[in-house]
């Protein structure tokens, strides 16, 4: 008589010697082994390729670490700090670096009292496109002193840049930390990067709007409230979001500035 | 087996094992970086930071997907027996991945601010109450925190300590784990890249997954539809002892749901659970080897005769009283204590010269 109805006979499946983890390893499973092991790695090979190969674009932005940098300008306390300089290259005939510390905070420093003193300032500059920042030490130090390299007339002229109201606008795009965007954390937007984003403007790094144009160029306009302050930190929640927001486009010497309430703001 | 405790009991073959692991994972890593530094245009260069922590993570995602096909895989076919021999060392390495991929994320992305770490892991992105906007990575914390667990309790001490089942229980968190792994993954990596790349990957990595439990779960309920065939009371009926090959065993389904091996040696029968004290293996997909029945999956040893792991070992498994009535072999079904020593049935040796005749 054979087997009962319903007992498994695992003989039936499996003819060859057994696998046992502290014994020699039978032919059978050595000659499956020696065309599964090349293959399993071909695969998690192929999938590291296709994941690393699809990461989006990190974008133009660079921090420029292989040289210490030295700028001298004009030092501006509002809405955000930034340096001044005089740039023959650029049609505004200056440039602005904000300044920013290092890490996720803005520097303690309180930039009021020297409002439109000239200084030189060294730092590492962080570089996306023709903008630039300059990064510094988190605390009042030899990074920055007094220069009496700059005449009077451009420090004037670096100190009231023109002033020109581009009207009012209806933007759509991202809130983002202007340090990592424009070239620290690469990429520095999308939600994985939400949190951090979130945590600097939180630290003091002025928010940047980064939309798009009709034709599809990258404009960053910095983020500023309706009287042209800073931004308050009841914008965190939408740091990283799609969001709109209705506002008026203010040209500061080479900058953009959107100026708009931060309730105006909406996620899309 | 443990009469002692060591924190690796080597082997050639489990060394060859973590060297293959290793080999993979390195390759893994090193590519991802090779290609996600130079993949773009000039001038345009990812972080390597960022792309280790993207590394890292994709690593541990493939890996915990791997383990989890390994049991599917040696349930349907004993060829992947060998992947499954040290799957605890795959598993520890995975948490390990794991863990870098956390720690480098929460330093780069949540300290040098304003707030600890820790706290701006919680509160950096407060939208909690949106599904699409949902902070991703409080998800991934949670499945790290289960995948500690694991790799913690993995060494048989706490086999052992923690009982089979508390352990098992334990372990089988590993399903909801990778399913919140995939939400990570979906509401993290998927919702800030582009790539349809990405969704097909996790997408074919969950579904390989699913139909590999599925394809051996399919396989194991046929196997348990066989109790229809069988008595409900008395001793239930196997077949001709003559019908197991040499040091091998059957398996059949008992009325109480358990299932039990009957393992042919030396010219005898002899019947022990099917189910190994060490993870559950199915001791009867097993060998005699060296008058032992060893486990397929990690190679425990049981007497036959007495369920009892052989000298300096001391684990036991329940035995079941045999016996043979007109060539037919007959278990009891109710089990005996684990250890309890059976009587093996004797097969009629004139059967046995007419099978080598024949």
């Amino acid at each position: 008589m054979s087997l009962k109805p319903g007992v498994l006979n695992p003989s039936k499946n499996d003819k060859h010697d057994m696998f046992v983890g502290w014994d020699k390893v039978p032919v059978v499973d050595r000659r499956f082994l020696f065309g599964a092991l090349p293959l399993a790695l071909l695969g998690t090979s192929g999938a590291s390729y296709a994941i690393a190969k699809n990461v989006s674009d990190p974008g133009a932005g660079a921090r420029l670490t292989t040289a210490p940098h030295s700028v001298t300008g004009v030092l501006v306390h509002a809405p955000y700090p930034m340096i001044r300089v005089a740039d023959a290259a650029s049609v505004y005939g200056l440039r602005s670096m904000l300044i920013i510390a290092q890490g996720k905070c803005n520097t303690g420093y309180d930039f009021s009292e020297t409002q439109g003193h000239a200084v030189k300032a060294d730092g590492v500059i962080v570089q996306r496109k023709n903008r630039q920042l300059l990064e510094v030490p988190p605390f009042v130090g030899d990074w920055i002193s007094d220069s009496q390299d700059l005449p009077a007339d451009q420090i004037s002229t670096l100190s009231s840049p023109t002033e020109e109201s581009l009207g009012r606008a209806q933007l759509a795009g991202t809130i983002m930390d202007t340090k990592c965007f424009f070239g620290v954390m690469r990429p520095g937007r999308g939600k994985t990067h939400k949190a951090c984003a979130s945590l600097c403007i939180r630290g003091g790094i002025p928010p940047s709007f980064w939309a798009r144009t009709k034709d599809g160029r990258e404009t960053v306009l910095l983020m500023t409230d309706a009287e042209g302050g800073p931004v308050p930190l009841d914008i965190l929640p939408l740091v990283a979001d799609p969001v709109t927001a209705e506002g008026e486009i203010i040209r500061v010497g080479d900058l953009l500035q959107f100026r708009a309430d931060v309730n105006a703001y909406r996620r899309i | 087996m443990g009469h002692q405790y060591q924190a690796v009991q080597w082997n050639k073959n489990k060394v060859v094992y973590d060297l293959y692991m290793i080999i993979s994972l390195v390759v893994f890593i090193g590519l991802f970086m090779v290609i996600g530094l130079k993949t773009y245009p000039s001038g345009h260069t990812a972080e390597p930071v960022g792309l280790m922590i993207r590394a890292l993570g994709s690593a541990a995602f493939s890996m915990l997907t791997i383990v989890l096909m390994i049991g599917p895989l040696a349930r349907l076919s004993p060829r992947f027996n060998p992947f499954l021999y040290n799957r605890r060392h795959l598993g520890v390495t995975t948490f390990l991945v794991s863990f870098l991929h956390f720690v480098l994320a929460l330093m780069w992305y949540h300290a040098a601010g304003p707030l600890n770490p820790f706290v701006s892991l919680f509160v950096s992105n407060p939208l909690y109450d949106s599904i699409p906007g949902f902070p991703f990575e409080i998800l991934g914390l949670a499945a790290l925190i289960v995948l500690f667990l694991m790799a913690a309790t993995s060494h048989d001490f706490w086999l052992n300590n923690l009982s089979a089942p508390v352990w098992k229980a334990l372990h089988m968190l590993i399903y909801p784990a990778y399913a919140i792994l995939i939400l990570h993954i979906t509401l993290g990596a998927l919702y800030t890249e582009k790539s349809i790349v990405y969704a097909v990957l996790t997408l074919g990595a969950f579904g390989l997954v699913a139909m590999l439990h599925l394809t051996a779960g399919f396989r194991e309920w046929r196997t348990d539809s066989g109790l229809r065939h069988l008595k409900k009371k008395g001793w239930v009926e196997i077949g001709s002892p003559l019908d197991i090959p040499e040091k091998r065993a059957v398996i059949a389904p008992l009325p109480g749901g358990e299932r039990v091996a009957v393992f042919r040696y030396d010219g005898k029968i002899a019947a022990i659970t099917n189910v190994c004290r060490h993870q559950n293996g199915p001791l009867g997909e097993g060998r005699v080897i060296d008058s032992c029945i060893v486990c397929p999956w990690h190679g425990w040893q049981y007497s036959p005769e007495d369920g009892i792991s052989p000298p300096p070992f001391t684990e036991k498994v329940a035995t079941y009283n045999v016996r043979i009535e007109n060539g037919v072999i007959l278990i009891d079904p109710k089990a005996n204590k684990p250890g309890a020593r059976v009587e093996p049935a004797i097969i009629d040796p004139v059967s046995i010269d007419e099978e080598l005749a024949s």
